[in-house]
């Protein structure tokens, strides 16, 4: 049928041309990054016709000085300094890695729990947890801002990775209660038959079956951490995650573009990375587990 | 083994967890609330009780109502764009033939980009000057020369939601993929031995029997969408005047100014309306968890 193969070439042309569409920024953004200044700023856009440099990714993360800044001053510094970034990036990875590790700690008995015991009112301790994803991150800052203040915890590490442990803790908790309700309760009974207790049976039969799904959360917990902005940004001033930072690379006297799009497509690695290794898990973890992939 | 989780109580295995909601979630609540009833005391750090006045205060605050009028504009508009859109993407990559697999991967990236960093994307792309977007744009005669996009108060909010779509549209198609993928196959045939068309399928089969994934896609997106805050802080600060400032932004400014208790009653109000939309959206369409 020559109808019916024109239909799926045009079917074909029209999905490529759909996501390069969606992809283009992404192209651009990193395109840019290795661009010099002015070739950022060329109308019409160019793609190829530019002498490509490494030089943005040098001076926000190898800490290569520029005598010829061509934006203006950020951050609180001044100069060229306040554009090296390997310490936001460390701040980004100590939080993200501290935060995913306690929300893992912490949902994967909660959900366990939830999975295995016959709890009264189960349902609605759920919905609690579920409640707690609600929460407008400005409604958390706030008062967080004041309680870290006095416990000594504002502008730290332990603080900002406390609270993203709360807001990554409804989507750890519920995914893994959905990856647990997956292993058989039947494979619980008959290890209980023969003589092991609950946190046996949760260590060595129920945690070996789910480790796909404990990566799987580990991973998204670990990129909504990275991503994370508001609460990052009033919760901190001399611990700058990657998010935060690069916005001050916007002054009122000018912006660091070159210097922006490095950052910007370097922040991008980590997160590409993961994905690509959960894609099968992705979707459920995109609804808290409630639809299941 | 830690003996205490040895016995067949759960409470050893949630207290943990409810201990970190509670600390950090609910007293940080309660906080708030105490806080929205103070008022300022000048000159001293203290403040002083004024019971319900910085709540009234909020309702015939002009710049709340129009925080709110825009945080539900940008909401709604978001909202049926990416449903529409992420439902056509996800019928046309929803295809078993070689390539399909790379496309869905490639539609996905657009999720792992932190949002600010995706705010500044469009703000470089939508700049008036030198921006890509708005380059093609003014080429296109759709846009124009004289009032860039983000500085125009009819076109500013749309720049944002430029963002947001790019963004979020991956997640309504990854969703609605998954729910595609798993309905049964035996409706579709016998629709097409009937003679059903395309569009009576899709909205009398496919449609339908999406409806719970539907419903859990927009909900979750409804929450996202609500609370929006990083697009608006990188792209426009809330301007031109306030024509991008939504409710998280308005908060988070009047906090900026040091004016603490009437930031917390605003947060408070965004979270109270935020929850009776998603309880009423549950209830009514029944979404499960």
């Amino acid at each position: 049928m020559p109808g019916h193969a024109s239909k799926v070439i045009l079917r074909d042309i029209l999905a490529w041309f759909v996501v390069l569409v969606f992809i283009f920024p992404l192209f651009w953004w990193v395109l840019a990054s290795f661009k010099p200044y002015t070739a950022i700023f060329a109308q019409p856009p160019v793609y190829a016709d530019f002498q490509p440099t490494v030089e943005n990714y040098e001076v926000t993360i190898g800490g290569k000085s520029r005598i010829n800044l061509e934006g203006g001053v950020g951050g609180q510094t001044g100069g060229a300094s306040s554009y090296y970034s390997l310490t936001s990036i460390y701040d980004s990875l100590i939080v993200a890695i501290g935060s995913t590790f306690c929300a893992l700690l912490l949902a994967t008995l909660a959900a366990f729990a939830l999975s295995r015991f016959p709890i009264p009112g189960k349902d609605h301790m759920v919905f609690f947890v579920l409640a707690q994803r609600m929460m407008p991150p400005i409604a958390v800052a706030i008062p967080l801002f004041f309680i870290f203040r006095d416990m000594g915890l504002r502008d730290s590490h332990l603080g900002l990775i406390l609270a993203h442990t709360l807001i990554n803790l409804p989507l750890a908790v519920l995914l893994l209660k959905s990856f647990f309700d997956d292993v058989p309760v039947e494979l619980d009974e008959s290890a209980m038959l023969d003589g092991a207790t609950r946190f046996q049976v949760f260590r060595m039969v129920v945690l070996p079956l789910v480790k796909g799904g404990l990566a799987a959360t580990a991973v998204l917990c670990f990129i909504f951490s990275w991503t994370e902005f508001l609460i990052s940004l009033l919760l901190t001033t001399s611990i700058r995650t990657i998010p935060v930072k690069i916005t001050t690379f916007v002054t009122s006297t000018g912006t660091e573009w070159g210097l922006i799009t490095a950052l910007g497509s370097a922040a991008l690695v980590p997160s590409f990375i993961f994905i690509m290794l959960v894609q099968k898990h992705l979707v459920r973890g995109l609804t808290l587990g409630s639809l299941k992939d | 083994m830690p003996k205490f989780l040895s016995g067949d109580h759960p409470f050893p295995w949630l207290a943990p967890m409810f201990a970190m909601i509670i600390a950090f979630g609910i007293y940080p609540l309660i906080y708030s609330i105490w806080l929205s009833t103070q008022g300022k005391v000048p000159g001293l750090r203290d403040y002083k009780f004024i019971g319900a006045e910085n709540w009234i205060k909020a309702f015939s605050d002009d710049r709340f109502i129009d925080s709110l009028v825009v945080t539900i504009e940008y909401t709604l508009i978001c909202l049926v764009i990416q449903v529409v859109l992420g439902m056509a993407i996800a019928m046309l990559l929803d295809c078993e033939r070689r390539g399909y697999g790379l496309l869905r991967a490639l539609m996905t990236l657009p999720l792992v980009v932190p949002p600010a960093v995706t705010g500044m994307m469009f703000l470089l792309m939508e700049d008036g000057q030198f921006g890509v977007l708005s380059y093609y744009l003014k080429e296109m005669g759709l846009v124009d020369p004289d009032n860039p996009i983000l500085a125009s108060t009819s076109m500013a909010l749309w720049g944002v939601m430029a963002a947001d779509i790019w963004q979020w549209t991956p997640f309504m198609v990854l969703i609605l993929m998954a729910g595609l993928r798993a309905l049964p196959k035996e409706p579709f045939e016998a629709a097409a031995i009937d003679g059903a068309n395309w569009w009576q399928t899709l909205r009398h089969l496919t449609l339908p029997m999406l409806s719970r994934v539907i419903a859990t896609a927009v909900l979750i997106r409804t929450i996202d969408l609500y609370r929006i805050y990083d697009y608006i802080f990188a792209m426009t600060s809330g301007g031109p005047g306030t024509a991008t400032e939504t409710l998280s932004f308005y908060a988070g400014r009047v906090f900026g100014v040091a004016n603490f208790p009437y930031a917390a009653t605003l947060s408070l109000l965004t979270l109270i309306m935020l929850n009776v939309i998603c309880f009423a959206f549950i209830k009514i369409f029944r979404v499960k968890f």
